[in-house]
């Protein structure tokens, strides 16, 4: 089964119509639908009509109850799945990193020995990856939660990436050496054949070669280069009744032990010679074999001569014996493949293994119903191509890791195809996508979504924007009490913290502000405005912070002065910070800048006079209309909240230049509405008196009085109000 | 694929839409009950609960969709009494005695209410979708009717979502097929042969030509069929946003039953275009011209006589573009096909280059993948949210996946069935965890 593509059906439970009856279920009016979710790939699927519903409603009752089916296409990472992708990810960025590198210093890492040191180093980070979990996977031990995939899925990742690795991944500076035995350490490493049981029950016995498991046995061993097991047996021949055979098995021994090796030689000339030598040696125990009179060749058991020939055709090198041997041993068409460049040609180059591996594949093709056979005769052939479509099927894991170390070292193409992305960044992608099953893992999703290009990188700026910010206190106290309460605190914490990041990691600008711009939404929501005004500087919102200072406004309309005050007294902090960054970075529009200072100032106003401190709330309303930080329509208002100060009897708050000011105010705003622009005067100060323009002017003229009354114990004392106030 | 979840008892009558929110945390189903439930996602558990239910409209809910969360919780329904509303989340300290319409906390635990904002009364027919437009069109959403009007409305007062202004009442059969300068995709299918590059102008007229036989041919249809033959049982009407925000405001729209998808630009100054027709079905022989119908249609030719049938489109989804340069839209048909097109508008800049070919500087469309698998009316189409993976529902009660695959090939990639499994129930319900509800 593989990893996520276990089934391609899933029938739902319970099911709406019986096996067969799709028919009757149409009939019934019914059909069904669904919904997309974002967050994974969990579909909403439900019973939905199949028709106008005024006509349906005449055809058939209203079915029973209904319900919502959730369906998704790929199974989650869990368990021991969940540790793999997540470890293999680290591998994954730090090739990135180096890529990243490579190309910001415009190096063809192909050309850069040290940095293609590295990457075959990582390549081996993932095949360890493999076998680690395959290990792990294999025990036989208790687990909190069950194994996701078994040992031999992680077995099959093993083989094929490390077969990879052999054939596409050598160390630097030993690509053109001969990879025979390279390959049959693959061999032996994953395909072990003889098993060690056979070995040990064969090696129990006093004779041996009367079980009929000996010679193929003794075949298979010399075949893999198993020379100590080899030996071994061949010296238990040496009580072989056969005189013959005896003498035969002795000079065969040191053939198999000692055959020549290219990497034993620092020169190539000195291996040549050696292997001229050691191949006159077969040639000698060639002949001497076929001197064994024909009437001896047999023993009690078997045709010790035939079995015996076999192994000397294999050390002689010849194909039509290997092959013979092969077949009659189950071995397939990769051991034929390795024993070739360890007997038949022993400086078989990468290069010129393809055309081995045709031949022996038209021969013994692989089967097709194995993918892992599949993908391991893709990679013998140098059809990087089809090996990903294989391993694509197998495990997208796989097509991703091998695609892009494919990449960079140019066995695929770079270039998009028509859809517009390269044969990496296909199935990078498609990995993403199903790591994106598991929202938990958005981190990892988008890092590799990140690194495919343009689309990739918009592909997750969808994934980015839609992590949840888990703003919500209520919906969360329980889970991060404390991570909330640092953000209300005006810290960047948090998932917030975490998605601000990852934008600017990868330089999403655009995607860091919506994200700001929902926050602060969320802020308004639940009257968080400060949170709220410093969200939308952050973002850069203008607008928005235009709206949470009209929200905070319609609050003094809606509650009146002292909730108000209170609220605005938590945007206090931000406005300082918008000024102080206003020097340096920000350039909020000043319009929206003016309009915060106003409630600012407005609520330091109504703060003050709730705390009896006249004096400093009357220069507070002096300095809203002298520094023209009162927008008009609040003009009314401001001098309505004045009055209580002109009234009180027990000082003096304006200065009579500063009545002169409030005058002039009120009288422009009367003769603006006689002139017909009520709607720009008056609108706030009639909502705050919840009647409509003749109630606010009504208003206004105990404005008006109250002004005249102060302006005449101003002229009555001289100028100006005096400081002590004064006495009657 | 797996089943993860079940929510037993979520309507007392057929399930009409559902909408996942911008997060995937909450989804919002509507049902023929005239209901609107918003259900929560426990993400700790999996599990869904009802976290608020309405009864939102006097007749049945077409469709519900929600905005954008930067602009707050905001959801809209269309409904067959004819309107469209649109409901805000508030959180609710206080229940005062404002009249808000209905929507009170289904759970007592539940601190916000959904209240109405806005009620849109303008369709002279059922409204058979909405849908918000993408967030950087600012707070708009277009509803369809069967009266076969697209109307785009753009709230004007965001804070209090009150009052919403009719910008475009566009009647989607009249707008021209292909205004000029845009091209029927019949035409453009035959760009390959140079002979039929000097469509232009005439090509436009013969299309408006083609559309009059076409309605003719979908009357005497549906006269030949007393009794089952009313326009809104045959008809489809949907909508689906451009979600890419360099070609400004566009929207895919089919109605009726000429299974025709017009792609629309709106302009909030001038009237709005026909960019492109996704129209499966080759342009009949138009009688002005005398040239055959272009053979390389033929491929998505119905077959034979049955030329000029066509079939409403029920479902279109437009794919969000994510950095490609080119569009997918899919439909879903009553002939049973999902068809994936995929619409290449121009290059920019070509068109101050002029001349050198024509056709360079159009919007054209061609049709990657076609799939019949339904073999009957197909009721939705719908995207994932990177446009790799279109899901279709139809009549044959499943709900099947289409990917695309190295190559840019389109393949199935499994399906979902509400059929009973031929294995025992008893083994697959071990296989599938169903969750306790």
């Amino acid at each position: 089964m593989s990893a996520q593509q276990s089934t391609t059906t899933v029938h739902l439970a319970p099911p709406l119509f019986e096996q067969g009856a799709a028919e009757e279920f149409q009939k019934s009016g019914r059909t069904v639908s669904f919904a997309a979710s974002g967050r994974d790939q969990t579909l909403a699927i439900y019973a939905a009509p199949n028709a106008d519903p005024q006509i349906r409603r005449s055809q058939a009752p209203p079915p029973e109850e209904q319900q919502v089916y959730l369906a998704s296409c790929q199974r989650p990472p869990s368990s021991e799945r969940r540790v793999f992708v997540t470890d293999t990810s680290i591998i994954f960025a730090a090739l990135q990193n180096l890529l990243k590198k490579a190309r910001g210093k415009n190096v063809n890492i192909l050309q850069s020995e040290d940095d293609m040191q590295v990457v075959t180093k990582l390549a081996n980070d993932y095949i360890n990856f493999c076998k680690e979990c395959c290990m792990y996977a294999s025990q036989n031990i208790s687990r909190t939660e069950p194994l996701q995939l078994d040992a031999e899925h992680y077995r099959r990742l093993y083989t094929c990436f490390s077969l990879f690795g052999v054939l596409y991944m050598p160390e630097p500076g030993l690509e053109n050496v001969p990879i025979g035995d390279d390959l049959m350490e693959w061999l032996n490493t994953h395909f072990i054949e003889p098993s060690t049981q056979e070995g040990d029950e064969l090696s129990s016995q006093e004779r041996p070669w009367e079980d009929p498991a000996f010679w193929p046995y003794l075949i298979r061993t010399s075949l893999r280069g198993l020379s100590k097991a080899s030996a071994f047996f061949l010296d238990v021949l040496s009580k072989h009744p056969s005189p013959y055979l005896q003498s035969l098995a002795q000079q065969l021994t040191p053939l198999l032990t000692n055959q020549p090796r290219l990497r034993h030689f620092s020169a190539e000339r000195d291996f040549a010679v050696a292997s001229r030598r050691w191949k006159d040696k077969v040639k000698t125990l060639r002949l001497e074999l076929d001197r064994v009179p024909e009437s001896e060749r047999e023993d009690d058991f078997e045709n010790w001569w035939d079995r015996f020939s076999d192994i000397v055709g294999i050390v002689e090198g010849r194909g039509d014996v290997i092959k013979k041997v092969c077949a009659e041993l189950g071995a397939d068409w990769k051991e034929v493949c390795a024993v070739w460049g360890i007997f038949v040609d022993t400086r078989l180059r990468r290069e010129d293994l393809p055309d081995v591996v045709a031949q022996v594949l038209d021969e013994m093709p692989p089967d097709p119903t194995d993918l892992e056979d599949m993908i391991h005769s893709s990679l013998f052939l140098g059809k990087p191509r089809q090996a990903l479509s294989e391993a694509a099927q197998l495990d997208t894991w796989l097509a991703a890791h091998l695609a892009d170390l494919m990449e960079p070292i140019e066995l695929i193409d770079t270039e998009p195809d028509d859809s517009e992305l390269s044969l990496r960044q296909h199935y990078v992608l498609e990995y993403a996508h199903y790591l994106h099953s598991d929202p938990a893992l958005w981190r990892i999703t988008v890092d590799y979504m990140y690194s495919c290009g343009q689309i990739g990188a918009e592909m997750a700026d969808q994934v980015l924007m839609r992590v949840p910010l888990h703003l919500q206190t209520s919906r969360n106290a329980a889970a991060s009490a404390e991570e909330t309460a640092r953000i209300r605190d005006g810290q960047l914490a948090g998932v917030l913290k975490l998605v601000n990041e990852t934008c600017y990691e990868y330089q999403r600008e655009e995607i860091r502000r919506m994200v700001c711009r929902i926050a602060a939404q969320t802020f308004i929501q639940e009257g968080e405005y400060g949170l709220a005004v410093s969200y939308c500087t952050s973002a850069e919102d203008w607008p928005g912070l235009g709206r949470v200072i009209d929200l905070v406004l319609e609050e003094y309309i809606a509650q009146g002065p002292a909730n108000f005050a209170s609220l605005v007294a938590k945007i206090a902090p931000s406005l300082h910070n918008i000024r102080t960054d206003a020097a340096t970075k920000l350039r909020a529009p000043a319009v929206f800048l003016h309009r915060l200072q106003f409630a600012v100032r407005f609520a330091e106003f109504h703060h003050r006079r709730a705390h009896a401190d006249g004096q400093s709330a009357a220069a507070d309303v002096v300095a809203m209309f002298r520094e023209e930080i009162a927008p008009r329509s609040w003009w009314a208002v401001l001098l309505c909240d004045a009055v209580e100060l002109l009234q009180c009897n027990d000082a003096m708050f304006f200065s009579s230049s500063d009545a002169c000011l409030l005058i002039q105010k009120l009288e422009e705003t009367h003769l603006r509405v006689a002139q017909g622009s009520g709607d720009d005067y008056l609108t706030v100060l009639s909502r705050v008196v919840k009647g409509g323009e003749k109630h606010a002017l009504q208003r206004l003229q105990t404005v008006r009085l109250s002004l005249a009354r102060y302006y005449a114990r101003c002229g009555a004392i001289g100028v100006g109000g005096r400081p002590s106030g004064w006495y009657h | 694929m797996i089943q993860t979840g079940l929510i037993p008892n979520a309507h007392n009558d057929l399930v009409t839409d559902a909408s996942y929110d911008f997060y995937g945390l909450r989804l919002a189903t509507c049902s023929l009950d005239q209901r609107v439930k918003v259900w929560q996602l426990d993400e700790n558990t999996g599990s869904w609960s009802l976290e608020h239910d309405w009864k939102a409209h006097d007749a049945a809910i077409s469709k519900v969709s929600w905005a954008h969360p930067e602009f707050g919780t905001i959801l809209a329904t269309a409904s067959f009494d004819r309107t469209v509303k649109v409901w805000e989340q508030i959180s609710s300290p206080d229940l005062d005695g404002t009249q808000l319409n209905g929507a009170g906390p289904a759970a007592s635990s539940s601190s916000t209410r959904w209240v109405e904002r806005a009620m849109l009364v303008d369709a002279k027919g059922t409204v058979r979708a909405v849908e918000f437009a993408p967030q950087h069109c600012g707070l708009k959403l277009a509803t369809i009717s069967s009266d076969n009007c697209l109307r785009i409305y753009e709230c004007l007062e965001q804070p209090s979502l009150a009052s919403w202004q009719l910008e475009q009442d566009i009647d989607v059969l009249a707008l021209p097929t292909a205004t000029p300068g845009a091209r029927t995709v019949a035409h453009t299918m035959a760009s390959a042969t140079p002979t039929q590059t000097s469509a232009g102008t005439d090509g436009n007229s013969a299309s408006l030509v083609a559309h009059a036989l076409q309605q003719q041919a979908s009357q005497n249809q549906l006269q030949g069929r007393p009794g089952l033959g009313t326009r809104e049982a045959d008809g489809g009407w949907c909508i689906s946003w451009c979600k890419d925000k360099y070609w400004g405001e566009v929207i895919a729209a089919g109605c009726g039953i000429d299974g025709v998808v017009k792609i629309i630009q709106l302009n909030s100054s001038g009237r709005p275009s026909t960019l492109l027709s996704l129209n499966p079905a080759p342009a009949p022989p138009a009688p002005a011209d005398p040239k055959p119908a272009n053979a390389t249609a033929n491929a998505n030719a119905a077959n034979g006589d049955d030329a000029s049938k066509t079939f409403a489109i029920t479902s279109v989804a437009w794919a969000p573009s994510c950095g490609r340069s080119y569009h997918l839209v899919a439909t879903g048909s009553r002939d049973g096909h999902v068809r994936i097109w995929r619409v290449r508008p121009p290059t920019p800049g070509e068109d101050l280059e002029g001349d050198a070919d024509e056709v360079e500087g159009k919007w054209g469309a061609s049709i990657v993948g076609d799939f019949d698998d339904h073999k009957s009316t197909v009721g939705r189409v719908e995207w994932n949210i990177t446009g790799t993976i279109l899901s279709s529902a139809g009549n044959d009660g499943r709900v099947r996946l289409w990917k695309m695959t190295a190559g840019n090939v389109w393949r199935p990639a499994g399906h979902i069935s509400v059929e009973q499994a031929e294995e025992q129930q008893g083994e697959v319900d071990a296989e599938m965890a169903v969750e306790d509800p």
